[in-house]
């Protein structure tokens, strides 16, 4: 079955930890995950300066391990992202901004990627805040 | 073509939800989705006429509920259950909603491909 994740949960709620089991899970089983859209508060997943102590989960790294070993597509919604301060290098110097923090395996685009995931998605899994 | 709810569950101004969920919609809508929209829990407070969100430095939700119409969303509805609980009549309401009860609501629910509640 194809899956469209949308997660909207900060990476420090509840939800977002059971985006990625969940997603893990659909891998395993053989689901076809091809995009998680984060949105929202859930577009700060995409903020490489987060550090979760050690003995908490570090749920972006778990969506990185899983860009890397599914190529899994890691989108974060633009407008949501630049009001929550993640940007990529080039926002940061089109914005003039001193530092561009966005996480190594996520991207940054547009709400269309989400409506796109939606069109070809069977099931659209939404995991809110 | 996939027949998409968007569910607004939240007041209009306590978070961000409600505009990142218009948002979204607008966009599905503009890719060609069939897109409709149900007002629920707190989110019947977003069908309140008279916002006036510059009181709070925010746009006003229920002005760009009216672009709705624009996107041809025109399916749009509201819990009965939702807007009871709250006092709030249904005759006296921004948009030009179908109100429906449980029976209604739950063949609404079933019909749809794709649900967004967030």
């Amino acid at each position: 079955m194809k899956l469209t994740l949308l997660v909207t949960a900060a990476p420090h709620q509840e939800n977002a930890w059971h985006a990625l089991a969940f997603c893990k899970a659909a891998l395993a089983r053989g689901h076809d995950v091809q995009r998680v859209f984060f949105y929202g508060d859930g577009a700060t997943h995409g903020n490489s300066l987060l550090l979760p102590p050690q003995d908490e989960p570090d749920v972006a790294q778990g969506w990185r391990e899983l860009n890397e070993s599914h190529a899994l597509e890691l989108v974060v919604c633009v407008a949501a992202a630049l009001k929550r301060g993640v940007m990529d290098a080039d926002m940061a110097r089109r914005e003039d901004k001193a530092l561009a923090n966005l996480a190594s395996g996520f991207v940054i685009s547009g709400l269309g990627q989400l409506a796109e995931a939606m069109m070809e998605a069977d099931r659209l899994v939404s995991f809110p805040g | 073509m996939k027949h998409t709810l968007f569910i607004q569950h939240h007041a209009p101004y306590g978070s961000e939800s409600p505009q990142e969920q218009l948002d979204a919609l607008l966009v599905a809508a503009a890719f060609g989705q069939k897109v409709s929209v149900l007002f629920q829990d707190d989110g019947v407070w977003q069908l309140l006429p008279q916002q006036e969100g510059h009181a709070l430095e925010r746009r006003t939700l229920a002005a760009q509920l009216q672009a709705l119409e624009l996107y041809e969303v025109n399916a749009l509805y509201a819990d009965a259950a939702s807007l009871a609980e709250r006092g709030l009549d249904q005759s006296r309401l921004a948009l030009n909603v179908q109100v429906l009860d449980a029976a209604a609501l739950k063949k609404l629910l079933g019909d749809q491909d794709l649900l967004l509640r967030f």
